[in-house]
């Protein structure tokens, strides 16, 4: 057995505390305009959302933070990446999504993990210079692990992926079952989405949808949310 | 060394109460004309005029405008920007802007129309100096094709980067591929033709002006689709799905006249193109 195979199930568990549970990336604005109903409602957004918005950004970012780490490149370049995967999201909950929840995956990595990155990461953040991210902070953890390359970007598109899904199922709501119905019909659209990210160039970085983005900003005005953003 | 088919720089500067030209070139397939002065304010109105009417296979295209301080600024085309089918290489339009401190710029290019087998790619970077404004939008179409079918062009590329003091603060970046993407389908175009968007940066713009822009435009109209959203620093996004040029114009239009009421105490500006 790989030596990190049980704490990578332990990084990618639901029951990981970075309050992935309360964000629904503006798939709570579709539910609410009754665009997203049922499974396969759910599921046609899911794939979208993975193909056109996470390969782009988390996905991409994760896989660039993993590269720079192997290459042993300057951290200032981790950093500029920080910079960009927070300024390219316009909606502003789903920025503040994503530092949220890059701050305290970091916080409980440098609880579980005794590594430099991680706190040189966050001391950033304390200092307002970074902002936080769970792409990066997953590769820092990910790579520190052990874990190849292209298992780390397909583990954390899981996460990701899997958190959604029980999202849908409490918010739609669906049955428990088509939940992990989705998630094993979705294996095949992240074997696809790893692919496309490893053939991205730096050009690619941020592209989004334009529906998406504004279901996204949408969802700050919505009367009843039971999701942050 | 790259061969540009139209370069345009434009340096303007304050003088007095006008702003004026301080530095003006251009060569190749871009034109300016002498500034209009629309109103009292001493503010510059440019038209940029592409002669040869469209875009063309492997087109690049290069502007620079630099505003020095309180320079105030509106730029526009004098007519959509056609991009024609590119058999060999996409058409290239790079634009790099830079707004000294108290500069104004409104940048509110007409509609960009990609025609059928059409690729472009479109790069703004704005560099701003704090105390700066700057107000930008564009409108893109389903493009033309010769049998009436929408969104037959190849690819349409927008990327905007907005630098405050050097530091990266906003990162836009479109692109509508249709015939990889389910254009109609949920997460993209969603039954709409046109995409609006519209960028401010402002100290000016206090964290109540989205709720004055919520009650100014109606955000429940099944006609169109709207969503705004605060940057992270003072501005904030509009994007807008619609299906007309003209439905997308009204609500910038509406948003910026907001906006100079409110931050300039301006009076409403109408192009005059036509």
């Amino acid at each position: 057995m790989d030596n990190y195979l049980l704490s990578l199930i332990q990084l990618c568990d639901s029951n990981l505390p970075t309050g992935a549970f309360s964000h629904s990336f503006g798939l709570e604005t579709y539910i609410q305009e009754d665009r997203v109903f049922d499974k396969k409602t759910f599921s046609n957004w899911l794939k979208v959302f993975l193909e056109e918005q996470l390969v782009y950004s988390d996905g991409f970012a994760c896989r660039l933070t993993y590269d720079m780490l192997e290459e042993g490149r300057d951290f200032q370049d981790i950093w500029r990446l920080d910079r960009m995967i927070t300024m390219q999201s316009l909606p502003r909950e789903t920025r503040e999504a994503g530092q949220k929840m890059g701050e305290r995956m970091l916080v409980l990595g440098m609880a579980l993990y005794d590594f430099p990155e991680l706190s040189l990461y966050k001391d950033r953040i304390d200092k307002m210079l970074s902002f936080g991210h769970p792409a990066i902070v997953f590769a820092m953890i990910a790579r520190h692990l052990g874990v190849p390359k292209f298992t780390a970007m397909s583990t954390f598109l899981y996460s990701t992926i899997s958190g959604l899904v029980q999202n849908a199922v409490r918010g739609i709501p669906l049955g428990q079952t088509a939940g992990q119905q989705i998630l094993i019909e979705s294996q095949s659209h992240l074997v696809d989405a790893v692919k496309k990210i490893d053939s991205l160039s730096e050009d690619d970085f941020g592209v989004t949808s334009p529906g998406l983005e504004l279901s996204q900003m949408k969802h700050e005005r919505l009367n009843i949310r039971i999701f942050m953003s | 060394m790259v061969n540009w088919t139209g370069i345009l720089n434009l340096n303007v500067e304050k003088k007095e109460d006008k702003t004026i030209t301080k530095d003006v070139y251009f060569q190749g397939a871009f034109k300016i004309m002498r500034p209009a002065y629309l109103d009292k304010t001493g503010q510059a109105c440019f038209y940029i005029i592409n002669p040869g009417g469209g875009y063309l296979d492997g087109d690049r295209y290069s502007m620079s405008f630099t505003l020095d301080e309180h320079a105030e600024l509106l730029l526009t085309t004098q007519s959509a920007t056609k991009i024609y089918k590119t058999p060999n290489q996409p058409v290239v339009q790079e634009t790099e802007i830079l707004l000294k401190a108290g500069s104004v710029l409104e940048y509110m290019p007409d509609p960009l129309i990609a025609y059928h087998r059409a690729r472009y790619k479109q790069k703004n970077v704005v560099r701003m100096e704090k105390g700066s404004t700057l107000i930008y939008t564009d409108i893109m179409t389903p493009g033309w094709s010769p049998d009436g079918e929408w969104f037959s062009y190849d690819s349409v590329q927008l990327k905007n980067e907005i630098y405050m003091e050097d530091k990266l603060v906003v990162f836009d970046h479109m692109k509508l591929e249709p015939e990889c993407q389910n254009m109609q389908g949920i997460g993209q175009m969603e039954g709409f033709t046109h995409l609006g968007s519209m960028i401010v940066v402002s100290e000016k713009a206090a964290s109540d002006f989205l709720d004055m822009l919520y009650e100014t435009i109606d955000m429940t109209s099944q006609t169109y689709k709207i969503g705004v959203s605060s940057l992270s620093i003072p501005g904030f996004t509009l994007r807008v799905l619609a299906t007309s040029t003209q439905q997308i114009e009204e609500i910038f239009m509406a948003c910026h006249r907001l906006i100079r009421a409110n931050w300039f105490d301006k009076q409403p500006i109408f192009l005059r193109k036509y």
